[in-house]
């Protein structure tokens, strides 16, 4: 496989990842915000803060009244705003068209059907009463192109860059949202002596990472921070935790590399140590400071993402 | 990009029939504003081996150590070929060639030739095919309508003679100086300025040696400037014309002189974009200084 | 059967002066069409209505677009396909595929010549002007044996079906044709959208075009080589062509590259892969002359590969085509097909060539000049429909302005009569109905090593607006499944 192509299939496997992250993130917690237990998490300043955190461009000034439908367009269908979803889906397809001849027919189909929905999405039905319809469309799209990429798709180096940058994506979609929550379940405490341990928030991220029902039937009990971070980032059962994702990204770099010795500079190498870091962490670890857990795995995707593309993409 | 040009003469012999020993060193230095992450060169500067030049000898180095690759262009002319695989802002080429370059006598040849049938020789079919390729007239040789007749063969006198007048007369026409035009200035414009250097006037007498029917080529190389010739430009030009019976004759037009042991012939072409001496393709951001110093030295 | 007519061709106007293909000289419906007639008339219009749109978004969907470049934006475009197919019944085919063949060898001979002792010039067959003036001819490929001897090993021909039922070439493509990949989405859309009009007539398969073509490749593989790496390179997603450039990697199994993934290393090619460089030893090329190696031609161009060039010149890689065939590509080199055909084979030409007058040549240019009412008057090197003007749509003034220009210039134009394209029933949005429309038909031939493949089918465009005879994509044409039936 082309190096150039291979990047590409990488970062359609990241950009298709991203767009359910923010789609779902929006769906969420707009509507778990409407009747939602306390006034803080109900407030709609308070979630729209939360969107814009989540994407990245948290809103720092606490005096500046965010307007819904602003925030709402510009994450969801503004052409100039790079981290739109809109962007997203564009830029999925775009690295979708020029590897092309390496993938199906089927996830070619609906990689463009998906950009063709989203582009033609009407902006004012969107922010007037498509938030629902939209995002709820975008996830399911999106759960056909994984269809399409396991199922369309011969398992060998093509399917393994695209999982890696699809599990990587996760990886950090996921940690993301985890710091966005943590952030509003901090700011959310307090009113009606909710703690900050039991906070309605944890409930609003495990539905964000689609693994509410899971966790329940795992602990068979209210979402608490501790049991919700050992879920979403330890268990490697949880299809959506940063276990997960670090096993899955340590499997394909295998397809890639196959190679046994010991190199200390390869990625394989690198995922492998990143996974046994986390395979080998008391929750308790993460629990005291959050705050550097969350810069740290971000780093550390970071870093597996740029050993990637020097091994790789790079020529 | 700098490059200094060194030619050394070594006086082997005092036989005239001794070929010299030539000594050239060519270097060049690019700088660049920003990171380069992928380039190629092509150097097109080493002499070639014919009748009167032989036992060439490259020493080639450049600053990076990048992999030096020897090749031929489209045209079968030896290239060197650098493409570093790292990242520079800074790269320095120096080539140093060793050589042997024998007198020749320009006037070897039999002086009772027919004149009438070296011009009927000119009007053949198969001739003109031939020859199409330095027949016709390119980029750089191309001269408006009312300029092709500015020179025009007496068809009295033989080829060669009448060569000889053009070079004369392109010698007198265009009047030597530097910075007046560039590697893309148009034979139309030279017309009008009558100013310019090596290139312009072997364009100008190629153009006007084609119209007249003699196939005529440009000459790119390195001029031993023992005694005050011009030829001051990164490497010199001048122009080899066919004539029938007799072969290739080069003419310096600049020089007003028939070409001789002081021209080291590096390659020919139809014009210029031919014969480039150095080609590059850079992948890069911003500037790059790009300022042409050329020192030629003979030693005697 | 009366009412089945009455119902899907109730309002297909007939004129009399075309050359309507669904009709025989009787004014029947012609015996290949007469069950296809049928059929369609079992449907209503508005059945077609249906299937007209849902043909159109299946091919949006799949994303088999091309993009269209306005002053400042660029449109996403697809390229429109009809309901109503074209057969060409065997006998008739068989003169087109056997005339495509005998014109590929011809033009392969003759840049063979062409590149080395220029007999057909030193017989004064063809005037040596004709390549001294083409801007196509290569000086570089002089003397360079491409492998296997071939030359153009895909070519595009242009042919047109006239008023007096005959065939005739209009162009022969052989710098980079393109539009195969639309004659099997043309077939697979027809079969989803009418997939029982099928049953009823014995079709050549289409898709087996790649295989072929990397049959072809395989043959010409550079000397010493022994199981050949093939790569497709396309000048990249922007392309208007990209769509095929990938369908052709992809149904070949082999890698679509950009320049920038190529590299040229002691004059071999390689390609940079995740696991190193892996060298490349046949190359089909979308890429024109000028653009694949900046040391050797267009020096700007970032779409080449440094290098190329000498690795081909040293036979380390094959390009198809070769590079410098656009030399025969020139409309002027067209008008010499019938000598061209007669010299190096021995043969008189299977298909007719259009009447042409050169404007270089003084007499022809006096014609012309006073008859461009009567004539098409076209620039020898454009590509693409660009620059064609038709003396009878012409006012007066701009007669004028064509005359000036062609005066200005005589070498770049040709003439030739105006041809009447032949029609043929198609489906239009507008009106909802079907109307009579030209159209022409491009073959696709390889050529290769004791080796040559015509595509039993090609690629029927059919220019959409009223009247036009310009079926080019860029100028708003569509085009038809094309059916060859077997014998």
């Amino acid at each position: 496989m082309l190096a150039r192509v291979a990047n590409n299939l990488f970062w359609m496997g990241r950009y298709i990842e991203r767009s359910e992250h923010i789609a779902r993130y929006l769906n969420v917690n707009y509507f778990s915000s409407l009747d939602a237990p306390n006034q803080k998490s109900q407030n709609r300043q308070f979630v729209l803060r939360s969107m814009m955190f989540m994407v990245g461009n948290p809103v720092n000034d606490e005096d500046q009244v965010l307007n819904e439908a602003d925030i709402l367009y510009k994450i969801g269908l503004d052409p100039n705003y790079s981290f739109s979803i809109l962007n997203n889906v564009k830029y999925a397809r775009e690295n979708a068209n020029s590897a092309r001849d390496l993938i199906s027919t089927e996830l070619y189909e609906a990689i463009n059907k998906f950009y063709h929905f989203v582009i033609n999405y009407p902006a004012e039905v969107y922010v007037k009463n498509g938030l629902h319809d939209f995002t709820n469309n975008i996830t399911e799209m999106t759960a056909v192109l994984r269809g399409k990429i396991r199922g369309t798709l011969l398992h060998d180096a093509t399917y393994a860059t695209i999982l890696m940058g699809v599990n990587i994506e996760r990886a950090t979609q996921i940690t993301r949202m985890i710091n966005a929550k943590y952030n509003d379940a901090l700011m959310a405490q307090g009113s009606y002596g909710d703690k900050f341990s039991k906070s309605f928030e944890w409930t609003t991220l495990l539905k964000c990472a689609e693994s509410y029902d899971m966790m329940r039937r795992y602990y068979k009990k209210a979402p608490t921070s501790i049991s919700t971070l050992e879920f979403l980032i330890l268990n490697p059962n949880c299809p959506r935790s940063v276990m997960n994702a670090l096993n899955q990204v340590n499997e394909h770099v295998k397809v890639l590399n196959p190679e046994k010795r010991y190199n200390k500079d390869s990625t394989a190498f690198l995922i492998g140590r990143v996974r046994s870091e986390y395979e080998f962490k008391y929750i308790e670890e993460i629990e005291n400071d959050i705050k550097s857990f969350i810069e740290n795995i971000l780093n550390s995707l970071d870093k597996i993402s740029n050993k990637v593309d020097a091994e790789f993409f790079n020529y | 990009m700098q490059s200094f040009l060194i030619i050394k003469q070594h006086k082997t012999s005092t036989f005239a029939m001794m070929p010299n020993k030539y000594e050239i060193t060519y270097t060049a230095e690019n700088h660049y504003d920003h990171w380069v992450y992928d380039a190629y060169w092509q150097f097109l500067i080493i002499p070639m081996e014919n009748q009167s030049q032989f036992g060439v000898e490259i020493e080639f180095y450049n600053s990076l150590y990048a992999n030096i690759e020897y090749s031929t262009n489209g045209y079968g002319f030896k290239t060197i070929r650098i493409h570093p695989k790292k990242k520079f802002d800074n790269i320095s080429f120096k080539a140093n060639f060793e050589f042997f370059k024998k007198e020749e006598n320009p006037f070897n040849f039999p002086l009772d030739l027919d004149i009438f049938k070296g011009y009927q020789m000119l009007e053949k079919l198969d001739f003109k095919i031939s020859f199409e390729r330095f027949l016709k007239a390119t980029q750089f040789t191309q001269l408006e309508k009312a300029h092709e007749t500015m020179f025009i063969f007496d068809p009295k006198t033989s080829i060669f003679d009448n060569l000889q007048a053009l070079n004369h007369w392109t010698f007198k026409f265009i009047q030597f100086k530097t910075g007046v035009t560039d590697v893309d200035t148009l034979l139309t414009e030279i017309v009008l300025k009558k100013q310019g250097v090596c290139q312009d006037f072997t364009h100008l007498f190629c153009a006007l040696a084609r119209k007249n029917g003699v196939p005529t080529r440009y000459v790119s190389g390195y001029l031993n400037q023992g005694s005050g010739f011009f030829g001051d430009s990164q490497m010199h030009a001048w122009a080899e014309a066919y004539i029938p019976e007799i072969g290739w004759k080069g003419f310096d037009p600049t020089n007003n002189i028939l070409a001789n042991i002081n021209h080291i012939k590096v390659c020919h072409g139809k014009d210029y974009n031919d014969c480039a001496p150095l080609k590059g393709v850079v992948y890069s951001q911003g500037k790059n200084q790009t300022s042409h110093t050329v020192t030629v030295q003979s030693q005697q | 059967m009366a009412n089945i007519e009455s119902q899907i061709f109730a309002s297909y106007l007939r004129n009399p002066d075309l050359y309507d293909e669904l009709y025989n000289r009787e004014g029947k419906i012609s015996e290949v069409y007469q069950k296809l007639f049928n059929l369609y008339g079992e449907h209503s219009i508005s059945d077609y209505i249906n299937l007209n749109s849902k043909a159109k978004s299946s091919f949006f969907n799949q994303g088999i677009t091309f993009q269209v470049y306005d002053d400042k934006t660029v449109q996403e475009k697809i390229f429109p396909f009809d309901l109503f197919p074209r057969i060409i019944d065997a006998n008739e085919w068989e003169i087109i595929e056997q005339g495509s063949i005998q014109r590929s060898k011809a033009l392969n001979l003759f840049l063979w010549d062409i590149y080395h002792d220029k007999k057909i010039l030193k017989d004064k067959i063809v005037p040596l002007d004709l390549i001294t003036s083409s801007a196509n001819y290569l000086d570089q490929m002089n003397g360079i044996d491409p492998p296997g001897g071939i030359y153009n090993h895909i070519s595009g021909t242009d042919i047109i079906k006239h008023k007096d039922g005959q065939y005739y070439v209009l162009e022969d493509n052989i710098r980079c044709p393109s539009g195969v990949s639309y004659v099997i989405c043309n077939r697979t859309a027809l079969k989803k959208a009418l997939f029982g009009v099928f049953n009823h007539y014995k079709t050549h398969a289409v898709t087996n075009y790649a295989e072929n073509l990397l049959d072809l490749l395989e043959t010409v593989k550079p000397n010493g080589v022994d199981v050949p790496n093939c790569v497709v390179i396309t000048p990249g997603m922007y392309n208007s062509a990209f769509y095929e450039h990938s369908y052709l990697a992809k149904t070949m199994g082999v890698e679509l590259v950009e320049g920038r993934d190529l590299f040229v290393e002691n004059d071999f090619v390689y390609m940079k892969t995740i696991k190193g460089p892996e060298k490349v030893d046949v190359i089909y090329r979308r890429i024109d002359d000028q653009f694949i190696d900046p040391l050797e031609f267009k020096p700007d161009s970032s779409l080449g590969v440094p290098g190329l060039f000498a690795a081909y010149k040293k036979g380390n890689v094959t390009l198809a085509n070769a590079p410098g065939t656009g030399v025969a590509d020139d409309k002027a080199v067209y008008t010499y097909m019938p000598q061209i055909i007669k010299y190096y084979l021995n043969e008189e030409p299977i298909l007719n060539n259009v009447h042409t007058y050169h404007c270089s040549r003084p007499d022809e240019l006096k014609y012309v000049l006073e008859n461009i009412q009567e004539l098409v008057i076209k620039p020898v090197d454009e590509a693409g429909g660009y620059g064609i003007s038709i003396g009878n749509r012409l006012t007066t003034d701009e007669i004028a302005e064509v005359r000036k220009v062609i005066k200005d210039n005589p070498r770049k134009y040709v003439a030739q009569p105006i041809m009447s394209l032949s029609v043929h029933p198609t489906y239009i949005d507008e009106t909802e109905s079907f109307e009579q429309r030209h159209v022409d038909l491009r073959t696709f031939t390889v050529l290769g090593k004791d080796k040559e493949f015509v595509l039993k089918g090609g690629l029927t465009r059919v220019a959409l607006k009223r009247g036009n005879l310009i079926v080019n994509s860029s100028q708003g044409g569509g085009s038809k499944d094309t059916w060859v039936l077997k014998k």
